[in-house]
């Protein structure tokens, strides 16, 4: 991201803010939902990955900077989401393998 | 001759390139760190939820979904206007940049006066600290985010005046950049807060 175009990064980051609030207020609506299955926590997870990966990425101005800076802040949003998935998925699992014995 | 031929390798290092890192190592070094710090809290979270399904399938449902959500609206539209404003000062316009900044200062204010009502909102429904571990994650990792908002929009203000100063131009507003990615730091904080203390059941 350089000041090459401001013209087309101010259209970008315009429409990634619209996308991001879209996005927030599924994820509103999501948690009004009485019920939440496997399908809903993988969206919900999902959600979380784009929305980091759009800050990181344009709001950061990471892509096409510094590799090392890029990859460290995008693998957060990688590891949050499959957490989140991991303790639905297998809870008594992750809870054994975190109980001291 | 030395000078003439060193000047303009000076003047193409303070302009953004493909590799470059954003601002300066330190506040780098100082996102880092706090990622890491809110990443333990989320592991104390996660660990916490699945030792006690129960409270943590419950939680969520008597916290104030409204106040989460309008905050999370909040942090992203201060975010965005944190981006508009270095596109304006690259563009050569700091009057446009303290303006988008403001925007993101007063945002930043917003979403305090939003977490005090909701605070207070919890305490009258009942929700303390102690309730249970739920509430009590929930209150240290939602105070611990509500600090940071605080200083980064005590900073913001500070760059505003710098900018003021004249402090800055279209080549060289380091100060600016650092408080950019530090306050984008502070907004992807929240909103993996937001799904795990608000919406996951």
């Amino acid at each position: 991201m350089s000041s090459d175009n401001p013209k087309s990064q101010i259209r970008l980051v315009n429409r990634l803010w619209l996308l991001l609030i879209g996005l927030t207020l599924f994820s509103a609506f999501m948690a009004e939902q009485p019920a939440q299955g496997l399908i809903s926590i993988s969206i919900l997870a999902l959600v979380l990955a784009i929305k980091g990966r759009i800050i990181v990425d344009y709001f950061m101005e990471l892509k096409g900077a510094n590799k090392l800076l890029r990859t460290l802040m995008q693998v957060y949003f990688y590891v949050i989401p499959l957490m989140i998935m991991a303790v639905y998925l297998f809870p008594e699992q992750i809870a054994s393998w975190a109980t001291l014995k | 001759m030395t000078a003439s031929v060193q000047a303009p390798v000076f003047a193409q290092e303070k302009v953004s390139k493909t590799g470059d890192i954003p601002g300066n190592l330190a506040i780098w070094a100082a996102i880092l760190a706090e990622m890491s710090e809110f990443a333990v809290m989320f592991v104390v979270y996660f660990l916490a939820k699945v030792h006690n399904p129960a409270v943590f399938a419950e939680g969520p449902l008597h916290l104030n979904t409204l106040a989460g959500t309008i905050n999370t609206l909040v942090m992203l539209t201060s975010s965005f206007f944190m981006i508009r404003a270095v596109i304006a000062m690259r563009a050569g316009n700091p009057l446009a940049c303290t303006r988008w900044l403001w925007g993101a200062a007063i945002s930043g204010g917003i979403y305090l006066v939003v977490k005090y009502f909701e605070y207070r909102w919890n305490t009258a429904h009942g929700i303390t600290v102690e309730t249970n571990l739920f509430y009590g994650v929930y209150y240290y990792v939602t105070f611990n985010h509500f600090l940071h908002v605080g200083w980064g929009s005590a900073a913001i203000i500070w760059v505003i005046y710098r900018i003021n100063a004249g402090a800055y131009s279209s080549t060289e507003h380091e100060g600016l950049i650092n408080i950019a990615v530090y306050w984008h730091m502070i907004d992807l904080a929240w909103i993996t807060i937001f799904p795990l203390l608000y919406v996951i059941r």
